[in-house]
């Protein structure tokens, strides 16, 4: 995936110059402006989980089994979500970094985004367990469904940003991503900042607002 | 040219006359169709709401249609006026090219706007007017004792027929019916045929016990959608006497266009009569030995543990061991003019009891009316009814001792379910 | 000759320093095509004719098989208690016949049209992301055929209906398989659409050449690109539906089971928010095909092309808001009810609009009749019928009487078919000299199109009359004495006209290629016609054009050809030879092919497989979409085998397809292949 990346910037500021020259466009590069409309599409996919969850969050079902609700622990997620947040932060100073040639520093960023993305996928796990433990089972009742569906497709879209981050990375430390090439790492911070968002909408919505 | 532009003339000519005989003809067979016997054709109204909707929709088909023919025939007219020959080198003078006139775009966006303003004003007054009850109570003898009722009917859905619960010694609201599973019992329970007063607006309350079905009978109301776990309220009432069919007409699966029901309008004097019936448990044979004594043998041991015959099993009953945890109560079968979901007849014109139908269904219900109650998997609820395996024997005689239970309906309800 | 805005020489591409290709080629069979020759240069095409030449074939590949269900279906209702088949089956059938023609026929169809057309409209010599473009007819293939293997591996179709009401789709009502491909095959399906939409907007947005401003492109392209957005916001809300009644029947959740507090409605919410917009995707595209028909037979410009876009535009914002229409006796309270009343009723005024617009259009004009024109007006007849039917259940009181009988199978038939097929059918005749070279003959068509016309009115007019009857859509059968047997039978005859007049287009496509031999080819521009694709060559040279044409105005095309003198005559000033392209350019850059696409399609449906059938099949079904989408990304930008009278050029590279419809990463793909250039370095 890396090499691709790499030449994918290429001929992107190629083409692009010329379609700015000769053909009216949007301005923003292809592969940019389909991020963006990836991303406009997404908001539609967590809008629709988030709504299921809000109808079904205090739905116990008829044996009357425990929700997530009982089990939340709201410290403990507040840090992982802080975590999270600060990934976007490193985003963007990963970003910089590449954007003014600093290719250490880059790198450098870059893992501890990815890192940090650990640490969150890593506290999910460790909550989804803990939940199983005291008997929140996916299976419950509608409201425990919702809940693991809508955060674990966050997770997993987490999971896929490592993966995108870390071929970054691998690019990087071949050498092969430059300060050229820094849209790249600007399309693939834009995702990475998406997901950070959508956990701060989910954040509030599941955990902190009281059922 | 001139030549080849007459027998494109004339071909056109052709093509009208064809046209025009066409239309005719589709006309005559339009009426043909309709002045067929329609038993639940939306537009033969006998109730307020099904009036209420017409007055509002076949105006409103009027206009559509008014539009619909100022549409086409601009085209058709359009069609013959402007019409060049097709061949692709044609190079005569091109015609004046005109490629906009905002005028008239504002006047035909807010000509139908205005129009759909007019329709729409129409549309939320009959809205509301049909979704609003008014407060109605009848008097209606409950054991000899006089109660105000407000009729109100339970509907719950299952596969693959209805069920009608009355309560008529309390008032009940959806608060009080909990769980469609496990209702509170009713005074007067049946099936497939909804009993009501000619003349009062009836209010129901509409379910399900598994899958969404919906209740309609075209003549006296539109639909309403029967959702497993929610009571949504709906009404309709009959001007007349009569009996009026419906059919459910969500998608429920495998026996869905078998599921029909009835509402019987009676008089007030008849409905009370209907109560007065209804309210008392079966009459058992008391001959052991009789058809009707072995039938009731046969029903105890075979139909008893869904079936329940008031008088005969309520003591052990506690609900149909199938999906829906529900069947038809039969402690008045006999009184109904259709079983099996509605769909047939129970009665033959000459008013003796349709046997032969009766015991086609007991022999094998999958064959006449396919389900999914037999070759369960384990743990598998049946959703219908079974093949019991009974005897021909066992058959007679549980059809002997079905005759008995219940009033037997009026003549002319026999007769007007005929067309089922 | 064309004005021609400067000529770029599109270098080779060079890589920057540091960045070595990965040329090793140590995969066999996959080895990266060349293109050019026989059945692999299909599976491996790029080119976005070819893929939507591949989206047409299949489509009506799947309408012969949606045709054959709706045929068995009126076999069954000819007459009554017929017994054709079973009730068991009759409910697999119908529920195979809606899916299959909404997501397998019509809406490919569509895709056709916008995979070939939009680039050619434009001016752009391919999509903005050539191999995504592949990859979506790839994804949408599989998921075609794995919704259909249902009937071979999964004991029969999905017998819920289209709409799959839940809990009638739950394990405990339909505890065959079929259900669980209908969710699978929708959601690969689906990943499919998303794709192509993402890839034409992009397409539409920043491919189009030197001029031709978002106001000055065809109406069918603004169209097509409504409907790519349309998709864009509806996809991930079926996809969320999807997903939850799969968790449901795989996995054992309760998202739709009542028993458990599961609520049944909010699969109708998630549902027909995704299908009401549906209903636009399926129409905008032949709207926008009539759009360009009536003016080019008419001889006139399309009368009031702002107001036309325009009322695209409004259609497809108000089309999110009036998705409970389809609920209004669903029991979600009267205060909704009266809001969605409202929003139906208004959104008949945008639609208005455009049919009073096509009707300016003729008005005046000089109108040939053509198989394609009378398609085109019969279309917009038609679909008016099915519009103001429509009008009349956004009446809520009204539709407690209409929804759910044949009244509304007649409305959404003249809709879908009236206005969708019949105008995607002019489409065909209109576009098939371009594609193909060769002209339908218009014998033939006359003969399809009147078939076609009169048994589709036969067939779904009498169930107009069937449903103020009372006759409820979806049952298997009804009984003698109701007063449906005269109607019924009528709509069978019907149907089986239809079915001939199929045979009849099918016939003639073989005729006419066989035909065509002896007939002069029908050169760029066989009608006269308005728009960019008419400049070049037919069949299109595999580049496009020799030279972007920097374009001045709408119907580019037809002014190269005339212009209006003082007195507002048209005059000619060019002919169509002298002013078309020859399409003899060489060394245009080109994406390269790639099987990539392909593989990473077919490890979609062995992960559906897997998830029904035993999970371990997802292992090869996920190593083959990795395998793939790392083996893409590699590939290298440049072939450097290919040959050079070719010159190809690549457009990088993404894997973006996580199987779930879902996140991706980002490095999309990127084509220079729009930019106006031409290269004369022959080798």
């Amino acid at each position: 995936m890396s090499n691709a990346t790499l030449e994918t910037a290429t001929v992107d500021d190629h083409s692009d110059q010329e379609s700015s020259e000769h053909g009216p466009s949007t301005g923003i590069s292809n592969t940019k402006l389909a991020m963006w409309l990836f991303l406009g599409s997404e908001c539609l996919l967590f809008g629709g989980l988030i709504s299921t969850y809000l109808l079904y969050k205090t739905r116990r079902g008829p044996d009357n089994l425990p929700i997530p609700t009982d089990v939340f622990d709201i410290p403990f997620t507040s840090v992982s979500s802080f975590v999270l947040l600060m990934s976007s932060l490193t985003m963007v100073l990963a970003l910089a970094a590449i954007t003014r040639g600093d290719n250490f520093g880059f790198r450098i960023w870059l893992l501890t985004t990815s890192l940090l993305g650990g640490v969150f996928i890593g506290g999910q796990v460790y909550e989804f367990t803990a939940f199983l433990r005291e008997d929140v089972g996916f299976t419950n009742n509608p409201a425990s469904s919702a809940f693991f569906t809508l955060t674990g497709f966050h997770g997993v879209h987490v999971s896929l940003g490592i993966v995108m981050l870390m071929s970054l990375f691998v690019a990087s430390w071949q050498g092969k991503l430059r300060p050229q090439h820094a849209e790249t790492v600007e399309i693939a911070g834009l995702y990475w900042h998406f997901v950070d968002i959508v956990w701060i909408f989910i954040f509030t919505v599941i955990y902190l607002i009281p059922a | 040219m001139s030549e080849a532009m007459r027998t494109e003339e004339s071909r056109w000519a052709f093509a009208r006359r064809l046209w025009s005989t066409l239309t005719l003809a589709g006309f005559g067979l339009l009426l043909v169709g309709c002045a067929a016997d329609a038993e639940l054709d939306t537009f033969q109204d006998q109730g307020e709401t099904a009036r209420q909707i017409n007055d509002l929709a076949v105006p409103v088909f009027i206009v559509a249609g008014v539009v619909l023919v100022l549409v086409c025939g601009a085209l058709v007219w359009l069609a013959v006026k402007n019409r060049v020959p097709a061949n692709e080198d044609y190079q005569g003078e091109f015609p004046k090219q005109v490629s906009h006139n905002n005028t008239l775009e504002i006047g035909w966006t807010l000509g139908p706007f205005v129009i759909m303003v007019i329709v729409a004003v129409a549309s939320l007054v009959t809205h509301l007017a049909i979704n609003s009850t008014e407060a109605n109570a009848m008097e209606v003898q409950v054991d000899g004792q006089a109660q105000t009722w407000e009729p109100r009917v339970v509907v719950v859905g299952q596969q693959w027929w209805w069920e009608y619960r009355y309560y008529l010694s309390q008032d009940i609201t959806t608060d009080d019916l909990g769980d469609p599973w496990d209702l509170p019992p009713a005074d007067i329970v049946t099936s497939g045929q909804m009993v009501i007063p000619a003349g009062e607006e009836i209010e129901l309350i509409v379910t399900s016990r598994d899958v969404i079905h919906s209740h309609w009978i075209p003549a006296l109301n539109g639909k309403r959608d029967a959702v497993p776990g929610l009571y949504t309220p709906w009404k309709l009432s009959a001007d007349e006497p009569g009996v009026y069919f419906g059919q459910c007409t969500e998608f429920c699966g495998l026996s869905h266009s078998r599921m029909r029901m009835q509402a019987v309008a009676v008089t007030p004097a008849d409905f009370q009569t209907w109560i007065d019936s209804q309210m008392k448990p079966a009459n058992l044979p008391t001959n052991e030995d009789s058809a009707q004594g072995r039938g009731a043998e046969v029903f105890s041991t075979y139909c008893a543990s869904c079936h329940l015959v008031r008088g005969l099993n309520d003591a052990d009953y506690n609900g149909a061991e199938t999906y829906a945890g529900s069947a038809p109560d039969l402690t008045h079968f006999a009184s109904r003019t259709t079983f099996a979901g509605g769909i047939f007849n129970l009665y033959n014109s000459d008013y003796s009891l349709n046997d032969d139908q009766l015991a086609a269904w007991i022999r094998n219900p999958n064959e006449v009316k396919e389900n999914y109650a037999n070759d369960l998997a384990d743990g598998e609820l049946p959703r219908g009814m079974p093949d019991m395996g009974l005897s021909e024997r066992q058959i007679s005689d549980v059809i002997a001792f079905l005759a008995t239970l219940g009033q037997e309906p009026t003549r002319a309800q026999i007769l007007a379910t005929e067309v089922n | 000759m064309t004005p021609t805005n400067a000529t770029v020489t599109e270098k080779p591409l060079e890589l920057e320093s540091g960045v070595t290709p990965f040329v090793e080629r140590p995969l066999g069979v996959l080895t990266r095509p060349q293109g050019g020759r026989g059945w692999r240069d299909w599976l491996s095409t790029v080119d976005h004719k070819k893929i939507g030449i591949m989206y047409g074939v299949s489509a009506m590949v799947f309408f012969v098989v949606g045709g054959v269900e709706a045929l068995l279906i009126r076999l069954q209702l000819a007459v009554p208690n017929g017994g054709v088949l079973s009730a068991d089956v009759y409910n697999q059938v119908f529920t195979m016949h809606g899916v299959t023609m909404v997501f397998l026929f019509i809406m490919p169809l569509a895709a056709a049209f916008a995979n070939y057309l939009i680039p050619l409209q434009i001016g752009a010599r391919d999509v903005a992301f050539p191999r995504l473009n592949a990859l979506s007819y790839w994804i949408w293939l599989s998921g075609a055929i794995f919704l259909n293997s249902s009937w071979i591996v999964g004991g029969g179709g999905a017998d819920c209906g289209w709409f799959c009401y839940s809990p009638n789709s739950g394990l405990a009502f339909s505890p065959s398989h079929g259900v669980d491909f209908y969710a699978i095959g929708l959601l690969i399906a689906g990943i499919a659409s998303l794709v192509s939409a993402i890839n034409l907007i992009v397409t539409c947005l920043n491919m189009r050449a030197p001029g031709m401003d978002l106001f000055r492109m065809p109406v069918l392209t603004w169209m097509l690109l409504i409907t790519q957005f349309l998709l864009l916001f509806a996809l991930p809300v079926i996809t969320v539906a999807l997903f939850l009644l799969m968790f449901d029947r795989l996995f054992g959740s309760d998202f739709f089971n009542p028993d458990m507090g599961g609520d049944p409605l909010l699969w109708q919410h998630l549902f027909w928010i995704f299908g009401h917009p549906e209903v636009y995707i399926i129409i905008l595209p032949a709207f926008g095909v009539v759009s360009e028909i009536i003016p080019t037979f008419s001889r006139k410009p399309i009368f009031g092309y702002s107001f036309m876009v325009f009322s695209g535009i409004a259609i497809g914002f108000m089309g999110w808001g009036v998705w409970a229409h389809h609920m209004f006796v669903s029991g979600i309270g009267p205060i909704s009810v009266a809001a969605f009343s409202l929003s139906t009723m208004f959104i008949a005024v945008p639609t208005g609009v455009k049919i009073l617009n096509w009707i300016a259009t003729m008005w005046g004009g000089q109108i040939r009749y053509t198989t394609a024109m009378l398609f085109a007006v019969s279309t917009v007849g038609m679909f008016t019928i099915g519009g103001l039917s429509g009008v009349t259940h956004a009446l809520a009181p009204a539709d407690t009487q209409q929804t759910d009988t044949y009244y509304i199978v007649a409305h959404f038939h003249y809709v879908i078919f009236g206005g969708g097929v019949l105008g995607l059918m002019g489409g065909l005749y209109f576009w098939w000299p371009k594609v193909f070279g060769y002209l339908l003959n218009e014998r033939r068509g006359k003969l399809n199109f009147w078939l076609m016309l009169i048994g589709f009115n036969l067939t779904f007019g009498p169930m107009h009359v069937l449903g103020l009857q009372g006759m409820s859509r979806r049952i298997d059968t009804y009984s003698a004495g109701f007063g449906f047997e005269f109607w019924n039978l009528v709509a069978t005859i019907g149907s089986f006209i239809i079915a001939l007049s199929v045979v009849v287009f099918f016939h003639n496509i073989w005729r006419s290629k066989r035909e065509a031999a002896d007939l002069p080819p029908p050169g760029p521009d066989p009608w006269d016609a308005r728009s960019l694709e008419w400049m070049v060559p037919s069949p299109v040279p595999e580049h496009n054009f020799d030279e972007v044409p920097t374009v001045d105005g709408l119907d580019e095309w037809w002014h190269r050809k005339y212009a209006i003198d003082d007195d507002g005559n048209v005059v000619r000033i060019s002919s169509v030879q002298s002013a078309a392209q020859d399409g003899s350019a060489r060394g245009v850059h080109l994406p390269s092919p790639s099987f990539w696409p392909l593989v990473l399609a077919l490890g979609l449906p062995l992960i559906g497989y897997g998830l029904i059938f035993n999970l371990w099949l997802c292992v090869p079904g996920g190593l083959m979409v990795g395998m793939a989408m790392y083996a893409w990304a590699l590939e290298p930008v440049d072939d450097p085998d290919a040959d050079h009278g070719q010159h190809h050029e690549d457009n990088d590279g993404d894997g973006d397809n996580d199987g779930s419809g879902g996140s991706g990463d980002s490095d999309g793909e990127l084509a220079t292949v729009g930019t106006p250039s031409t290269q004369g370095g022959y080798e």
